[in-house]
Formats: structure tokens, C-alpha cells, sequence
């Protein structure tokens, strides 16, 4: 090598700081709420279980939400991150008015926080006669519901075709200047029983992989990991508890152990799940981060019925404290 | 599961080479291809003597998985799909409409669950008129527990001037299903999808299907499930 080489091989492409600006920029941290705990990267693998109901679909919708709506827009400050949303629902439940009411309230209130009119948003709870004076505008509200992408899929093979036809349908949509920000997949255990079942029809077993429980997770691993390698994006999957709590565990339980004096007791309670796996390890393997949700107790709003309470806990990363929120109108109330 | 040799039809590029190569990496049938890494496979096609044509092979099979996916659907879209096509079905009652913001929606599943004797065949009757004298649609009845009559449906029906011939034309358009167990409850419902995928290839519009009653589910469930505990005795 010349020297000339040889000092080109030396030198630096960039320095720290610039490398750092330019990976903040490009995979920017993500703060959803209610996930805004723990802030997600791209590349991060969000895994939601909860018996059901536990409002794990509501989550999924306030985070799609906080996506799809742009930072600002004519002045008005909403502090999304206008990227596109995939969902992909398994379940096949999804309520697109839910979502639509719900983008229209946050979109409300912002415009009145924006305009100095925050005054506002206790009277409006009563007088529902003004919400019509304050409108919301009807070009943004249509522009973000048009970066919200929604597929269903009834069974594991429709499921593995669009994720391998994702890369490609998706780019018409990307061309328009979006990138895509998460992927959702409503309920990942939806087919878990058809596919043990289908894994015991296998027939010629010789170098032919059979269409069982762990191929098809593993090829769905597989794929998700090469979507990301290619877009930014964050997975959140929610997964629905399919075996029953043999020893339920509650709040105070939990408060219990970590108040306790022996270090000891409380790792082994905390390592232990409260909720029985059925998840095979390719996938327990993919997911870098774990919440838990149940239900805790109603709770009494000022004036109006009791509604269900519900409680999240973050399991991977371990943090001691636990939200608890109330799902209304306009989404999710953290509470506690 | 359709083995790839059904394509050589239409797509002469899956030809007998493509199969074999295929077969050689334990891919026989279109699902197989699901299964494996596509990548992976156009590297081991780069080896090969025919290298292009057999990626060639490999684009068509995507492109023919892609054509057999549903589209993607944007926010506004499925807006429009729920105004345009799917309508909330009157329940026949101004409580439970109001309780249900409208009625019965259509593509939703309702669920009506309470111990037994609490008046959920008599919701589901009471739905099962209103559908098919209002709505002017027909209902497909499954019934589990001998507790459809049809005289009570009658009962629900307004009177009028023309009292008989409505109650007859009404009570035609509900087709009652009496099933005991799950198997015969299976093939009912695989029934109804065959008939109705015909339906509309014959662009049928009289008396389309807007309303399937099960009254009940859960006694064709539990006696396969068993055991103790809402999820019965899984393993």
C-alpha cells in the first residue's frame, strides 16, 4: 500500500458526533404513548399480552395515531411523526370509526390547545353544542387517515404472502414522500391453533419443510427481519393470553415484592411470567421488548359510571413502576 | 395445496427445469414456496446453469402470490366501505338499539352472552323478524336447543291490513337449521359459504342473506372442550 492509502485507510469517514446526529436523525427515537416509558428505536420489537379485553387494540390505536399525525401542520403543533402505518390485523376486528373518532378528538384538541383556547376543553365535555364552532381541519384529518394502511388475514399462508409481497406493494405508497413508521399485527397468536394442528397432517417429512406451528413462525420471523433491515420500523404485535392464570397475581402483589427486604425473593417473583408462553422461541427470540396488561379493578370517575381500569406493566425492559389508565372517548387515561 | 406443476398452464416459465430445481430444495407445492427464503433460493439459482430464466421463475411465482393477496386499504378507504356497504341492521328493539348505537352492524360479529333463561333466544327472534320483515332481507337460523318457534316470530311481526300475507311472505325468508353438534354445525356453515359464493356470481339480489343467527354456540363447544375452566382442557 502507498502511503497515500495508507493515510486515505487512516482517516476518518465521519467523526462520533456527526455519525450520532446522523443515526438520531435517521432512526429517530419514538416516544408513544401510553408506551412513552421506554423510548423505542427502529429495529425494536414490541410484544403486548393480555388476556381478553385488556384494551391492547386501544394501545395499538392511540400509537398509530401519535404516527400518522404530522409534528406541525398551519401552525398548530401535534407532535406526530407523519410516517405511515401497516396494519395487519389477525384477529379481524378492528373498528376504523374508533380510530376515526379518536384522530378527530386529538385533532380537536390540539387545534384548541394550539390556538390558546385550552380553557376550553373542560366546558367542551358539557356543551357539546360548541365542538361544532371549533372544526377541525378536513384536509389534514383525510391526509392522516390516508397514511393508516390496514390488511386483514384469515389464515398463517395469507399472512406469510403479504409479508413477502410487503417490500413491493408498499413502495407506490412510499414513493409519495412517507416513510413507514411501525408495523402492527393485531394478536400474532390468532392462528396458534390451527397450525398445531395443521403440524401433525405433515406428510413426506423428507426435505420438504412441513407447514407446521415453528416453520411458519419462523419464516414470519424471518421476513419481519428483512423488512427491517430495509425500512425503519418499529413492530408492535399484541398477543392474546390463550391459557388461563392458574395463580392470578394482582397489583398488590407485585407492590409487595418490591417492598420487600430479601433481594432474593423479589427477582425470582419478577422472573417469573405472569402469563404462560406459547410462543415458539423464533419468536421469543425476535421480541426485544415485553409489556403486560390486565385488569384492575373499575375506577370511579368524577360524576360519571365506573369504568374498567387496566394496568400496564413493563416486563422486558424490567421497570418497577405500573400505569394504570381508563379507556374513554378520546383514548387512553393514564390514571396512576 | 397446489403443486407448482398446475401453473404451467398459464405461466410457461414454470416449466419442467423451474420444478425440478424447485423440488431439488424440497419446493413441490405453492405453499412450500411460502415457506422458504426467496433470497436464498436466487442464490442457489446463480449457480445453476439456466440462472435467469430460473429467477424469471422465481419473479412470476411472487408476482402470482401477490395477485392472490388482498389489497391494502387506506384509512379513508375503509371509511367509505363501512358507509357505502356495511349498514347497521335494526334490532327490532329502541333498547337494544340504543344500547348497540343503531343495531346489529354488518361484517360484526354480536355476541349476546347470559345465563341460561335470560332472554337471548327471544333477542334473537325478535332480530330475526325485524331483519327479514323491515330489512327485506333473509335469515339464516341455527338453531341448537329446539327453542326456535315460529310462532312467536309471528308474533313479533306488525300487524296490518294484510296481517296473513305478510306473516307468510316474513316467516319464508327465515330458513331455520336445527344442528346438535359441532361437526354437522361445520358443514351447515360451509354450506351457506358455497351457496352464498354462488349467489353472488348469479347476481341473486331478492332476498340476499343479511342476517345468521347461531342460538346458542356454546352448547356445540363445551361438549368438545369439556373440563374445568372457561378454556376447557387445554393442553
Amino acid at each position: 500500500m502507498g502511503e497515500h492509502e495508507a493515510r486515505g485507510w487512516i482517516r476518518c469517514d465521519e467523526t462520533a458526533k456527526q455519525m450520532l446526529s446522523r443515526v438520531l436523525g435517521d432512526r429517530a427515537f419514538l416516544l408513544l404513548p401510553p408506551l412513552h416509558r421506554v423510548p423505542l428505536r427502529a429495529g425494536n420489537v414490541v410484544e403486548i399480552t393480555g388476556s381478553s379485553p385488556t384494551a391492547k387494540t386501544q394501545i395499538l390505536i392511540q400509537a398509530a395515531i401519535t404516527c400518522i399525525l404530522p409534528k406541525t401542520w398551519n401552525g398548530v403543533h401535534y407532535g406526530g411523526l407523519e410516517k405511515l402505518v401497516l396494519f395487519l390485523d389477525l384477529d379481524c376486528r378492528f373498528d376504523v370509526l374508533r380510530l376515526s373518532d379518536m384522530l378527530k378528538h386529538r385533532l380537536l384538541e390540539a387545534y384548541r390547545i394550539g390556538n390558546g383556547a385550552w380553557w376550553q376543553l373542560e366546558e367542551s365535555n358539557v356543551k357539546t353544542q360548541d365542538k361544532s364552532k371549533i372544526v377541525y381541519d378536513e384536509e389534514l384529518y383525510v391526509s392522516c387517515m390516508k397514511r393508516f394502511l390496514y390488511l386483514r388475514c384469515y389464515d398463517s399462508l395469507e399472512l406469510l404472502s403479504t409479508l413477502k409481497t410487503l417490500h413491493y406493494r408498499i413502495r407506490p405508497q412510499e414513493a409519495c414522500g412517507s416513510q413507514v413508521g411501525v408495523l402492527m399485527i393485531d394478536s400474532i397468536g390468532a392462528f396458534h391453533w390451527t397450525d398445531r394442528l395443521s403440524s401433525s397432517l405433515a406428510l413426506d417429512k423428507n426435505n420438504r419443510k412441513s407447514l407446521s406451528l415453528t416453520n411458519v413462525v419462523e419464516t414470519i420471523v424471518q421476513e419481519m427481519k428483512k423488512l427491517m433491515q430495509v425500512h425503519s420500523l418499529v413492530v408492535i404485535a399484541t398477543k392474546a393470553t390463550i391459557y388461563e392464570e392458574k395463580c392470578p397475581t394482582n397489583e398488590n402483589n407485585g407492590k409487595l415484592s418490591s417492598n420487600n427486604a430479601m433481594p432474593g425473593n423479589a427477582s425470582s417473583k419478577a422472573q417469573q411470567p405472569p402469563f404462560r408462553e406459547f410462543m415458539p422461541s423464533s419468536w421469543q427470540a425476535f421480541v426485544t421488548h415485553k409489556i403486560f396488561m390486565r385488569k384492575s379493578g373499575d375506577y370511579q370517575s368524577s360524576g360519571q359510571q365506573s369504568l374498567s381500569a387496566y394496568s400496564l406493566e413493563w416486563l422486558q425492559p424490567q421497570l418497577s413502576s405500573i400505569d394504570r389508565f381508563i379507556v374513554d372517548d378520546s383514548g387512553i387515561v393514564i390514571v396512576s | 395445496m397446489a403443486p407448482l406443476k398446475h401453473l404451467e398452464m398459464e405461466n410457461s416459465i414454470i416449466d419442467e427445469c423451474f420444478r425440478d430445481f424447485c423440488a431439488s430444495h424440497g419446493i413441490l407445492t405453492v405453499e412450500d414456496f411460502l415457506l422458504h427464503d426467496l433470497y436464498e433460493l436466487a442464490a442457489f439459482a446463480e449457480r445453476e446453469a439456466n440462472a435467469d430464466r430460473l429467477k424469471e421463475g422465481i419473479t412470476v411465482m411472487l408476482s402470482l402470490i401477490e395477485l392472490q393477496c388482498r389489497p391494502w386499504l387506506n384509512g379513508m378507504e375503509l371509511l367509505e366501505d363501512l358507509q357505502r356497504n356495511k349498514h347497521t341492521l335494526s334490532s327490532g328493539d329502541n333498547g337494544m338499539n340504543s344500547l348497540l348505537q343503531g343495531g346489529y352492524g354488518e361484517g360484526q360479529l354480536t355476541e349476546l352472552v347470559g345465563p341460561s333463561s335470560s332472554g337471548k333466544t327471544q333477542f334473537c327472534m325478535r332480530a330475526a323478524a325485524s331483519v327479514a320483515e323491515k330489512q327485506e332481507g333473509s335469515v339464516f337460523y341455527i338453531d341448537t336447543g329446539n327453542s326456535f318457534s315460529a310462532r312467536r316470530i309471528a308474533q313479533f311481526i306488525c300487524g296490518g291490513s294484510d296481517a296473513a300475507a305478510l306473516r307468510k311472505r316474513v316467516l319464508s325468508r327465515i330458513s331455520c337449521h336445527t344442528v346438535y353438534d359441532i361437526y354437522t354445525m361445520f358443514d351447515t356453515l360451509q354450506g351457506l359459504e358455497v351457496a352464498l359464493r354462488s349467489q353472488v356470481q348469479m347476481n341473486v339480489n331478492e332476498y340476499r342473506l343479511r342476517l345468521l343467527v347461531v342460538d346458542s354456540i356454546s352448547s356445540t363447544i363445551t361438549p368438545i372442550l369439556g373440563g374445568s375452566g372457561s378454556q376447557g382442557t387445554c393442553p
